[in-house]
């Protein structure tokens, strides 16, 4: 038999994406999702079901746009979850970490106040050097700064809340990504304070995504159920597609071969 | 109690203003109560109702009955209001979504009354604020947006989701029907 040939297999699969974007309306793909994802969703259904007619094919239709907004309100109620978490995580962080782990964080944002502040016969290394004896606790250097400091309006303290802050998103940023060091720090954080990333979740989740959520688990459930329900009825079709198809074969098979006559040799002549 | 002056007056008013008198007025006042369409009876479509003609020929394959050729029709029928239904609600949610400006009514509300406060006389010459400049261009964004969406649209999202159910409910006994033909021819 001869092999199809890669263009004539394109244009199948397209003519067949005519048909079924014909039947079945477009997919169900909303801005900045994946349709190469759902196409290969609908391939993988279509491969488990193996629609026999057009009433199968609409049922798959159904299961993957169900089973696609499913996954899409499921993804949503965890973003939304996960966001409001790491904000939590962002503010819970600061308060808890240790001078030393947001001593650099401290030297390089207190360097850049000082180079944005210098005298005009300073050099940008002086700033970096104070900063750097400021940080390692020199008590000149400290002295040193805090004048500079109270000549702008600003205060060591303002200053090491914002490298608190930094070092808090770096170390969030870094538990997001699962960097075995920040996770292992994170956990001994929260544990030393008695709580847990749910509970702070929790507790920083308002009404107003307690109630979007809410409406997502009502969507997803109700896409559940109606993937369930389509499941059911290509179920129930089975036995009455089979016995479609058996008698189908058998009306073809009937055309194919006529019943011979069985007419006995009576009246024939005998050999 | 309203005086009989006020009564006259209002007659006299009503008697004025009868609504749009212009072609293209009165067209599009008569489109005051449509919302999306879905009641209306897909007969009520010429390219649906060949959509229907077309797929019930698919179902009903060749060769088939009277009987069934009827009962595929329902099942077309059904299916092109199924599509119709789920087109609609997707397209609710698809055209929110990619408005760059979308956002809450509240948050429109709660904007328009910082824009005008922002425009009294006391405010005009002040400089604004980098925080409220940034509060009044930012609109949700990403899983936010989506959010916002189902909860502003979850009314029409509810009763399109009605309209929905019962066109699979219509469509499955309009195929359970059909099958059931099948089995005792």
């Amino acid at each position: 038999m001869r092999k199809k040939s890669k263009s004539q297999s394109k244009s199948h699969s397209a003519s067949k994406a005519v048909t079924r974007h014909s039947l079945f309306g477009p997919p169900p793909i909303l801005e900045g999702e994946d349709a190469a994802a759902y196409d290969e969703l609908f391939g993988r259904v279509c491969a488990a079901i193996k629609p026999v007619d057009v009433i199968d094919e609409m049922f798959v239709a159904d299961v993957v746009a169900s089973e696609w907004e499913f996954l899409r309100w499921s993804r949503l109620k965890l973003s939304l979850i996960r966001a409001r978490a790491l904000e939590a995580l962002e503010r819970f962080l600061p308060e808890k970490l240790d001078y030393d782990l947001y001593r650099e964080h401290f030297e390089d944002e207190l360097t850049t106040t000082l180079q944005d502040n210098l005298a005009e016969d300073q050099t940008e290394d002086f700033a970096q050097t104070l900063a750097h004896e400021c940080a390692r606790n020199d008590p000149e250097a400290v002295d040193k700064v805090n004048e500079i400091l109270a000549g702008i309006d600003l205060n060591m303290d303002h200053i090491l809340n914002r490298a608190q802050a930094q070092k808090a998103e770096e170390l969030t940023q870094q538990y997001v990504r699962h960097e075995p060091g920040a996770v292992k720090l994170i956990n001994e954080l929260l544990a030393t304070a008695s709580v847990s990333i749910e509970t702070l979740t929790v507790e920083a989740l308002r009404a107003k995504e307690l109630d979007y959520i809410e409406r997502i688990d009502r969507l997803a459930t109700i896409a559940e159920s109606r993937r369930n329900a389509s499941l059911h009825e290509i179920d129930r079709r089975r036995p009455v597609l089979g016995e479609t198809l058996r008698r189908s074969v058998q009306e073809a098979e009937d055309r194919e071969f006529k019943v011979i006559d069985t007419t006995p040799a009576k009246g024939r002549n005998a050999a | 109690m309203t005086s009989d002056r006020k009564i006259k007056a209002n007659r006299v008013n009503a008697q004025i203003s009868t609504g749009p008198k212009t072609y293209h007025g009165r067209a599009r006042s008569a489109k005051n109560a449509f919302r999306h369409g879905l009641s209306l009876p897909i007969e009520s479509d010429q390219a649906l109702c060949e959509e229907v003609q077309g797929l019930a020929r698919q179902i009903a394959g060749q060769r088939a009955s009277a009987h069934i050729e009827i009962l595929a029709r329902r099942v077309a029928e059904t299916q092109i209001d199924l599509r119709r239904v789920r087109y609609a609600r997707h397209r609710l949610v698809s055209d929110a979504l990619v408005n760059p400006y979308y956002e809450s009514r509240a948050d429109t509300r709660a904007k328009i009354r910082v824009i005008k406060q922002l425009l009294t006389p006391k405010l005009t010459d002040i400089p604004l604020p980098a925080f409220i400049e940034k509060y009044l261009i930012t609109t949700p964004e990403g899983p936010a947006k989506l959010a916002t969406i189902l909860s502003e649209e979850m009314k029409q999202l509810v009763a399109m989701d009605r309209y929905e159910r019962r066109a699979l409910s219509r469509r499955k006994f309009a195929i359970r029907a059909l099958d059931e033909a099948r089995r005792r021819r």
